[in-house]
């Protein structure tokens, strides 16, 4: 980054030289008629202009590429927080996320970028006011003291630019996410026939985003404008005094078209300086957003103990805003039924069971004890909402490619994801486009299904494994369960959150949570007796 | 629909992209809207032609003043005072000139993203599969975002760069044409500079684009995914995925400011050549009496003021370059022909049957998912579709709410073909509720309010109590204007269907298709949808698409499906004495 600072910085210098240069040609050379003077005079502008384009082009790569990589591991630092293993409590939604990591890194890097930019305007207005000096100490004291009044005077505007901007984008941002949003339930649109009245909608954000986009604009230009009339009498005002000294002889005729050069080439500095204060605000309201999110506390707790004994699962009074205290112990290799009547109650304990709790303890350790090696190594707790994720539909079942063959035939069955990789043309290595919109809600269960079995947990927690399957192929699961982690002499524990019977019916034990706060637990058959059960669970 | 059809589709390898606009037609599209706002555009050129008149002033007047010093003259105020005043009005006409910008272009662009929308939404649903949702959005988005900040940016500076030059290059030849001449010679050099530069360029452009793109993808879906990562600890393989993917997208950007610095480095040779060749020219004239040190001086400085707008008509001609591609990709969607609306055609007054008369489908050539099937749904007749994954269900349901158009066969209501209707008059009569589910931002009112726009309050709320979703939203914090969907509080996918279901009993269809509605439920929730499901199909022609067979169980007539085929007909009670498929569907389903 100094490297670059110091190109551009001499890159600005030459930049400021040029007009220089050519008063210097004009006095010297032209205004004299000596030719060699010129020949010497015009090698040293080609000198000037090899110095100028290269530090420009090795000092803008060097910081251009800086940046680049800034932008790139800011991007990755934030990518790796909201993936972190214990999750990120930051309440944001995937597009604002995807917001941070995209345009406000940009806004932080192009501030940086930036800064190359400032050093060398400020030193070029220094080199300007140094060579007016070295003229006439009135005129250089005019210009050192004039640039800063010209650049707080515009900064007067700043303020109201930036609100209207802000308010431009915001708009501008709402309108793109309607239009995403409409686009994203177009099944349901259309299924309505609601197609004109979603477009109508759509109308009315952008129009507001036009109108904010027109006051933006506005804003802009004025400061456009109060930049270029400042900037204009500043110079008329250099031309006047540079003018009378020139009349009374203080100064020559080539010192005169130097002064004359170097302020009219003074408006661009500024203009660059002008810009780059309103891009810092800017880019501080994106740091700070970036900064807030990447402080942004686990989501899930962890501790240092990673237990070597059996995995053991014990509910020791596990309590929640809707769920009653519960208190259960499930030994290695049970297959446990949960038939919860309060459907937020049954969320919130597959929430805690994932996050962590002390009134939980798994091979003897509190859960939220726990390493988060050792509860990936022993507890998954598989989310009801299934996410498919960009790639082949193996990748989706086996990421880590950790199973043979073999094997992976059989989670396939026992999941009854076989069918959907029988339906499609490549197999197993059927493209998964990025959400799996081609996937039905059946095939999108059956294939997460054959994910949580492939991860082979000591223990699996399945929540509502199979609302979107038919019965038949819901029975075929229920077994495909049994066979597939419960096979005789197996130590593996899974609990299924459940109302559906074919998945109860092959428990070893179902426990019965019901909404008043009572638990019961026997096995499938045992609970048909029970109203409760019955109601929620048989049809 | 089509999630079990864009399975065996294949998206990915041949997806059927949009259209995207041809140069000329872009050109004229632009041209046309350009058109349609020509009054504030006349007003930003004019306004942007007095600025540059006065942006001559400077230089014009500093040349004179070294004439007039050189000449021993005694005063310059008059000089000075020149340029003060140009400073005053190009600083007015400047504001009035981007204002003048903004409320062209603004205008503009929001008319032409309008478009696309209204377009997109209305496409064939096929159509829009077959190209991906993906493509549609980033057109909406991306597409018009990057038209926009050019419009921002690069018109003023476009029309800008253009009047300084024409008018300074003016001024160049109105001092000295043979000074003039002389700073014309750097010309060709811009030209090669261009030539050397465009070709190269562009494919970059069009790469990184596609890589940016491609981050985002990789960023979206961990991001959404973030749960099942976290669950199975997945997390480092998709941060893998994000990892290369950026670095890739970093690279590319790089490299093609590499390039852009080594144009700048062409377009400083031609100004230097071009500077020298004015200076030497004037060494000449000078040097024969044939023009002053101040005319040099002006035209040097002239020529130098040259750099900035000459630099930014190249740097346009870059940036042209990739928003053109995104004014093409707008162009393209609104290019699509308009779908027919016939006149609606009379008897459509009162309910009349729904008749699918020998519908086959197949979505690939040569692998019908749905065999020909002749059904008729009469009005306020209920009748239920069951049968495994893939047995055709959701194509048939599609097909008989008009969402999709069969491959064979002809779709009639109350006696007329669907064909002669048009989709208005079609989806005014029969609803699609599936189970893709979708929370609209916005508040409780609007998504349910989506089909009849113009609902009272009262209607509204009735609604509401018909899908017995009456209780939750009075509990929710602002009622019916509890802003919901993204960025919204949530609701449970039974919430979300439910809504669905209000919309549809504010719609009032004679007909209406429910596939696997309240399948996404979860367990308990599913009986009050089911519930909710009954009394907006109580009155109404329905056809059901379950596997939760306590829907069908109330049907008037089931038809069971398997691989493309109805194999079996009629009421429950038959059903279950037939022995058939259906029985073993239900003994599995009631445990």
């Amino acid at each position: 980054m100094a490297g670059s600072l110091l190109l551009l910085t001499c890159w600005q210098l030459c930049e400021t030289l040029v007009p220089v240069f050519i008063g210097l040609v004009i006095d010297r050379a032209v205004a004299t008629s000596a030719l060699d003077l010129l020949l010497w005079w015009g090698l040293g502008l080609a000198a000037l202009f090899t110095v100028l384009s290269f530090s420009y082009r090795f000092g803008a790569r060097l910081g251009y590429g800086v940046v680049q990589r800034e932008m790139h591991r800011l991007r990755m630092e934030i990518a790796a927080h909201s993936l972190h293993p214990r999750g990120a409590r930051s309440g944001l939604l995937p597009g604002e996320t995807l917001s941070l990591a995209t345009s406000d890194t940009t806004n932080v890097g192009f501030a940086l970028r930036s800064l190359g930019y400032t050093a060398s305007a400020v030193g070029s207005l220094a080199l300007s006011a140094w060579v007016l000096l070295r003229i006439d100490v009135v005129l250089g004291l005019v210009v050192l003291l004039g640039a800063p009044l010209v650049l707080v005077l515009i900064q007067v505007l700043t303020p109201v630019v930036a609100l209207r901007t802000r308010h431009h984008q915001a708009s501008a941002a709402l309108a793109t996410g309607i239009a995403t949003d409409l686009v994203r339930g177009l099944r349901v649109l259309k299924g309505i026939g609601a197609e004109d009245v979603a477009a109508e909608r759509y109308r009315g954000h952008s129009r507001h985003a036009r109108l904010a986009g027109i006051r933006s604009a506005e804003s802009f230009g004025g400061m456009l404008g109060l930049t270029s009339t400042t900037g204009g009498l500043f110079l008329a005002l250099v031309a006047l005094l540079a003018g009378r000294l020139a009349v009374e002889g203080e100064i020559t005729i080539g010192e005169l078209v130097v002064v004359v050069g170097l302020t009219q080439y003074l408006a661009e500095p500024l203009e660059v300086l002008g810009s780059i204060s309103a891009q810092v605000a800017q880019a501080h309201a994106s740091a700070r957003r970036i900064v807030e999110h990447l402080a942004t506390p686990p989501l899930v707790a962890a501790g240092p103990t990673d237990p070597a004994g059996p995995a053991t699962v014990e509910l020791d009074g596990l309590r929640g805003e809707h769920l009653p205290p519960l208190t259960l112990r499930s030994a290695p290799g049970e297959l446990l039924g949960l038939a919860v009547e309060d459907p937020a109650a049954a969320g919130e304990l597959v929430r805690l069971l994932a996050e962590g709790s002390s009134a939980v303890r798994l091979a003897g350790s509190p859960l939220d004890d726990l390493s988060t090696t050792a509860r990936h190594r022993l507890l998954v707790v598989a989310p009801h909402q299934v996410d498919l994720f960009e790639g082949t539909l193996r990748s989706n079942v086996d990421p880590l490619d950790a199973l043979g063959p073999d094997r992976l035939v059989e989670l396939l069955d026992a999941s009854a994801a076989a069918d959907v990789v029988a339906l499609v043309p490549d197999g197993l290595e059927q493209h998964v486009t990025p959400d799996g919109a081609a996937y039905s809600g059946g095939q999108r269960q059956r294939i997460a299904l054959a994910r949580a079995l492939a991860a082979d947990a000591p223990v699996l927690v399945l929540h509502d494994p199979t609302t979107a399957v038919d019965s038949v192929t819901e029975q075929r699961i229920a077994s495909g369960i049994r066979a597939a982690r419960h096979a005789p002499g197996s130590d593996r524990t899974t609990w299924v959150l459940t109302s559906a019977p074919a998945l109860l019916a092959q428990a070893d034990r179902v426990v019965l949570v019901r909404a008043d706060g009572t638990v019961v637990e026997g096995s499938h058959h045992e609970l048909a007796a029970d109203p409760v059960y019955r109601e929620l669970v048989l049809r | 629909m089509s999630a079990d059809r864009l399975a065996t589709a294949a998206p990915e390898s041949d997806r059927d992209l949009l259209p995207i606009a041809s140069r000329r037609e872009t050109t004229l599209a632009a041209w046309r809207l350009s058109r349609r706002h020509g009054g504030p555009l006349l007003g930003a050129v004019v306004s942007f032609v007095v600025v540059g008149l006065c942006a001559l002033v400077p230089p014009w007047m500093l040349g004179r003043i070294v004439d007039t010093v050189g000449a021993g003259g005694t005063s310059v105020t008059r000089e000075a005072v020149a340029i003060a005043v140009a400073a005053v009005l190009g600083g007015i006409f400047t504001v009035l000139s981007v204002a003048f910008v903004a409320r062209a272009g603004e205008p503009a662009l929001a008319e032409l993203r309008e478009e696309v929308l209204d377009k997109a939404l209305h496409l064939d649903s096929a159509r829009l599969e077959a190209a991906g949702t993906g493509d549609v959005l980033s057109r909406v988005g991306d597409d018009a975002r990057t038209v926009a900040e050019a419009l921002g940016e690069i018109v003023p500076m476009l029309v800008n760069s253009v009047v300084l030059v024409v008018f300074t290059a003016g001024g160049l030849f109105a001092l000295d044409w043979r000074l003039g001449l002389a700073g014309l010679v750097a010309a060709p050099f811009y030209v090669l500079g261009l030539r050397w530069y465009l070709p190269r360029s562009g494919p970059y452009y069009a790469r990184e684009r596609v890589a940016q793109g491609e981050r985002a993808e990789a960023l979206v879906g961990g991001l959404r995914g973030a749960a099942t990562l976290r669950a199975f600890g997945h997390q480092d393989r998709q941060l893998a995925v994000i990892e290369q993917r950026s670095a890739r997208a970093r690279d590319l950007t790089v490299d093609v400011f590499h390039l852009l610095t080594r144009f700048f480095g062409r377009s400083n040779r031609a100004e230097l050549i071009g500077l020298a060749s004015v200076l030497g020219t004037g060494f000449w004239l000078v040097r024969s009496d044939a023009a002053t040190v101040g005319a040099v001086t002006a035209a040097a400085l002239y020529f130098h003021r040259l750099f900035n707008p000459i630099n930014a008509l190249l740097f346009i001609f870059d940036s042209l370059q990739s928003t053109g591609a995104s004014l093409a990709r707008l162009v393209g969607v609104t290019l699509l022909p308009d779908r027919p609306v016939p006149g609606a055609p009379s008897g459509l007054d009162r309910p009349g049957p729904l008749g699918l008369s020998g519908v086959g489908h197949e979505y690939v050539p040569g692998r019908p998912v749905l065999e020909p099937t002749t059904l008729t749904l009469l009005p306020g007749e209920r009748v239920a579709l069951v049968g495994a994954t893939g047995a055709g269900k959701t194509t048939l349901g599609a097909i008989a709410a008009g969402v999709l158009t069969p491959t064979r066969g002809s779709v009639t209501l109350a006696g007329h073909p669907f064909a002669s209707l048009g989709t208005r008059a079609v989806r005014s009569r029969i609803v699609l509720v599936s189970q893709d589910f979708h929370v609209f931002a916005g508040t409780v009112r609007d998504a349910v309010t989506l089909a009849a726009p113009d609902a009272t309050d009262a209607e509204v709320e009735d609604a509401l109590r018909t899908v017995l979703a009456s209780g939750w939203v009075r509990t929710l914090p602002d009622g019916l204007d509890t802003r919901i969907g993204d960025g919204g509080h949530t609701l449970t996918p039974a919430q979300a269907q439910q809504l669905a279901l209000a919309r549809v009993v504010l719609a009032d269809p004679w007909f209406v298709v429910l596939d696997e509605a309240t399948a996404e439920a979860g367990s308990a929730g599913a009986r009050d949808l089911e519930r909710a499901a009954s009394a907006v199909t109580a009155g109404r022609g329905a056809l059901v698409v379950a596997h939760r067979l306590s829907q069908a169980e109330t049907a008037d007539r089931i038809l069971v499906m398997r691989e493309g085929r109805v194999i079996e007909e009629g009421s429950h009670d038959e059903l279950l004495a037939l022995g058939g498929r259906y029985a073993e569907l239900w003994s599995a389903w009631a445990g």
